[in-house]
């Protein structure tokens, strides 16, 4: 391995940092558009179809002219994707109104600490465990140099995401007190409760992998979970992983918990008051949250960038050293792709929950993290903690 | 004991997801092709909408084998008319025994689509044809006569924006 300048580790580290966001701001408005038809579809129905009229926009050209031959149009899947367009639009150019009696300083900042904050976790996220690619030698500063699939995989990186996990509840906080308002208020209140309660669930459901691998490290815990783990300890892993889905859609205030919004009760909850792009960075960080902890249940319990989840992947691996070796490699190696693909099936999961379970009453939300969430946590540590011993 | 298994083990929640993804398969399989609809929504403006049978569109005079409206001017239909919106003055013809409407008036913009005035015609001369996409751009276009684009003897010509029957 060549020695690295300073200079070369931080270009290193910025391709690293724009390759994340661009998969962020891929992910997240696919994922926008995904809900949108993925919740038409579960309830029966096409979710978008056309943009402002059916006269415009491209897709809307193409399908009346696929409609005008007599035929249902093949971009029927994606109609409606320019729509993002116009949501991004909206975003950016609607007025943004203050309220007269906010405070200013907070209110500003509170958005931006809620996306910073999910943003900000996906550095210790390794997507592939070592070298991600290597640079040809023909490019001028870094030739020959690896790029590793996380930004900063450091050795407390559980720590770091479920701190940066916690900075994010003061945005709602913060959003909710700055609004001046009473029913952003509730909402960040609500959201103070919710969140702190389901911090405990959650951070006990980690544990589980973290006992088993004896690491902190996201990679290290990811590659141990996938590969050196026994047959028996999939039972841990799996209620941990259901649990740990549970506290997830808690914290990212998805559907059947989103008490912070609470539609029907508190207007909007804690984003009422906001307006345009400071509206839209809500909306973001609560998509890219949704990415994080899909990206940490696929990591620490879904086989990380391996194919089979659950730890079944060293259980299997031995038995299938008779494939050809491009299968093998395909099979028993990790890509990021594996990776990734995980990611967007959790993130199909989120919507598909969305799409069939109702609201929690509030007391209800309370009721299930406290009264029994964190009982079977400490159940399934307990398991997990059997499975080290016998290890 | 059942209540707490059923409180620890999510059966409840897996019918529901189990329900909602057959729908998504289904209508994500169905989609793009459409031969057996599995979504409830129609696609209307560019599949046309179906209609019940009994559906009350717009008053539409029928006409007897020499093309001439089977109206004799009794003016039941207009009596019948809760808004009075028909107006019928009547002629003669050659060769026809009845009455023949020399103007036959039909305010749109008042008529409820009641259907009164079919039931009040002796004659099957009146009919309540299946148009619904009546909107027009001019409100002369609501003024019904025996002449002119917008008549009452043949259906409304549809307006630019629905392009349903352009195929």
């Amino acid at each position: 391995m060549p020695t690295i300048s300073l200079t070369q580790s931080l270009l290193i580290s910025l391709i690293q940092c724009v390759l994340v966001v661009v998969f962020i701001f891929v992910v997240v408005p696919l994922t926008v558009f995904a809900e949108r038809k993925v919740l038409g579809y579960l309830q029966q129905r096409l979710g978008s179809t056309r943009i402002a009229g059916s006269h415009t926009g491209l897709t809307g050209v193409l399908n009346r002219g696929m409609w005008t031959l007599g035929k249902v149009p093949v971009f029927s899947y994606f109609r409606g994707l320019p729509g993002l367009v116009g949501d991004v639009l909206k975003m950016l150019l609607k007025e943004d109104i203050v309220p007269a009696k906010a405070d200013k300083f907070v209110f500003w900042i509170a958005p931006a600490i809620s996306f910073v904050a999910s943003v900000v976790v996906f550095a210790t996220i390794s997507f592939v465990p070592g070298t991600f690619f290597t640079f040809p030698h023909w490019v001028p500063v870094l030739g020959g140099l690896p790029v590793t699939g996380g930004i900063a995989d450091v050795n407390v990186g559980l720590l770091w995401i479920l701190g940066m996990a916690t900075v994010g509840v003061y945005g709602i906080v913060l959003a909710g007190w700055a609004s001046n308002s009473k029913y952003p208020l509730l909402g960040g209140l609500r959201s103070a409760a919710q969140m702190v309660s389901y911090e405990v669930p959650l951070t006990l459901s980690l544990l589980v992998p973290v006992l088993i691998s004896g690491s902190l490290k996201f990679s290290e815990m990811s590659k141990a979970m996938a590969l050196d783990v026994p047959i028996w300890a999939v039972f841990p892993q799996l209620f941990g992983f259901l649990i740990y889905l549970t506290c997830g859609f808690a914290e990212t205030n998805r559907v059947p918990f989103d008490m912070p919004e609470a539609e029907n009760e508190l207007v909007a909850g804690f984003h009422t008051e906001y307006s345009g792009m400071k509206f839209g960075f809500f909306y973001l960080a609560e998509y890219v949250n949704m990415t994080v902890v899909s990206a940490m249940a696929a990591g620490f319990f879904l086989g990380g960038s391996w194919l089979l989840p659950f730890g079944l992947q060293g259980v299997i691996n031995p038995y299938l050293t008779w494939l050809p070796s491009w299968l093998l490699t395909l099979l028993c190696e990790p890509h990021a792709a594996f990776f990734a693909l995980k990611i967007i099936f959790l993130l199909f999961v989120f919507i598909w929950v969305r799409g069939t379970i109702p609201r929690y009453r509030y007391d209800q939300v309370m009721a299930v993290a406290w009264k029994y969430l964190i009982p079977l946590t400490l159940v399934n540590l307990v398991l997990a903690a059997a499975v080290r011993l016998a290890m | 004991m059942k209540k707490l298994l059923r409180t620890l083990i999510p059966f409840d929640i897996a019918k529901g997801l189990s329900i909602t993804g057959t729908y998504f398969v289904k209508v994500f399989l169905t989609a793009n092709r459409a031969k057996v609809k599995q979504h409830v929504v129609s696609e209307y403006p560019e599949v046309p909408a179906p209609l019940e049978p009994r559906f009350r569109g717009r008053v539409q005079l029928t006409l007897d084998e020499v093309g001439d409206p089977k109206c004799v001017c009794c003016n039941a239909c207009a009596k019948a008319c809760p808004t009075g919106v028909i107006t019928i003055e009547g002629g003669k013809k050659e060769g026809r025994k009845t009455r023949i409407p020399t103007r036959w008036d039909y305010e749109m913009e008042r008529c409820v689509f009641c259907g009164y005035c079919v039931e009040a015609c002796s004659f099957d001369a009146i009919k309540l044809n299946d148009q619904f996409e009546l909107a027009a751009y001019d409100r002369e276009d609501f003024s019904l006569g025996l002449h002119g684009a917008h008549n009452v003897l043949e259906p409304s010509p549809v307006g630019k924006f629905s392009y349903s029957d352009e195929a």
